[in-house]
């Protein structure tokens, strides 16, 4: 098994999966989109609430704002020596106090840990007028993307098959599937088709050439065929920055090794007991 | 207000909302701002395309 990182920034990484198989790459999307913990705001208080939204409103979309998050300093509150109590280990505090007329930014949002805060300082909550107030408490935790999507640290994560193009010797080089291809992988070069340079991965499987191909009345057989090989994947992790890209794949792995490990002494104690 | 994050894939739309609102009252194409946004997925163009600012409307009655 080997990864090959196309591009790795800050929140997105493109990288392909080679020598696996299909199992592996979706089991490695689902650990990074639903195992990978980050930090979020699970439990508010609100003292004062005169603006325009609901109670509830306003804790959902304080929710949803995505804060930075230093894996090696937190625990999830089930696993933290506090027992469930709540400390610096396992939660932050923020609170909010102001009064209109304003706009309520997540900036606004004052931690008890210098270290943790919203990735963005300038998402809006709500917008407060003259009279209007707003003072609560709001609680983070650290917990995973399958108990609720704002602990998900992946906004667009997915793979696709690698992409074959093969063209064989009956092309004639008509250009119907150039014209045809959405993403311009395809160009006529002399009496034939072939692929462009460094464009083999923009191919999004659609076919298309193939269809324009027989089109062309070139017979039964078209004379471009697209196939995938099912060892090799394509992937695009884009993280929404409360983790960084290279993080949340690294965590994944890591996820996925302790499940098997798991997997693995239980088998063991399993097939010695039966000795 | 604008929802924090696009509904479809999660990523956060509402700081981008009040450049888009400037630029596109502006005179601006949309499909430009939007590009240089950094909204490339139509889930998240969606988003603001489709928004309806109504709390200014709402305040009075509070």
């Amino acid at each position: 098994m080997e990864i090959v990182f196309g591009r790795l920034d800050e929140r997105v990484a493109q990288f392909t999966l080679s020598s696996s198989s299909v199992a592996f790459a979706n089991s490695l999307r689902r650990a990074m989109m639903g195992e990978v913990p980050t930090l979020a705001i699970e439990d508010i208080r609100i003292y004062d609430n005169t603006s325009v939204l609901f109670d509830e409103m306003l804790a959902h979309r304080i929710g949803m704002i995505p804060l930075k998050t230093d894996l090696s300093r937190f625990v999830r509150k089930e696993d933290c020596t506090c027992e469930g109590a709540g400390c610096p280990h396992c939660q932050v505090t923020f609170t909010i106090t102001i009064e209109g007329p304003t706009t309520v930014f997540s900036g606004d949002m004052i931690s008890d840990d210098p270290m943790t805060g919203p990735v963005e300082a300038n998402i809006p909550i709500v917008k407060l007028w003259e009279d209007q107030k707003l003072v609560l408490e709001a609680v983070a935790v650290l917990n995973i993307g399958t108990e609720h999507a704002k602990w998900q640290p992946t906004i667009a994560c997915g793979y696709k098959e690698y992409p074959v193009i093969e063209i064989t010797d009956q092309c004639d080089g008509c250009g119907m599937c150039v014209d045809e291809c959405p993403r311009n992988v395809l160009e006529v070069k002399g009496q034939t088709v072939r692929v462009v340079d460094g464009k083999l991965e923009a191919c999004s499987l659609c076919r298309l050439c193939e269809k324009a191909c027989i089109g062309t009345g070139i017979g039964e057989e078209s004379a471009i065929k697209i196939d995938t090989d099912e060892t090799k994947f394509l992937f695009v992790v884009e993280g929404d920055g409360s983790l960084s890209a290279q993080q949340i794949v690294e965590e994944g792995l890591r996820y996925i090794r302790s499940r098997s490990d798991t997997l693995v002494e239980a088998l063991q104690e399993i097939s010695t007991e039966g000795l | 207000m604008i929802p924090v994050r696009c509904f479809t894939c999660g990523k956060v739309v509402s700081t981008a909302w009040d450049e888009f609102k400037e630029r596109k009252a502006a005179g601006e194409d949309p499909k430009e701002i939007l590009d240089s946004l950094g909204l490339e997925r139509y889930c998240c163009r969606r988003m603001l395309l489709s928004h309806k600012e109504i709390i200014d409307e709402q305040y009075p009655y509070q």
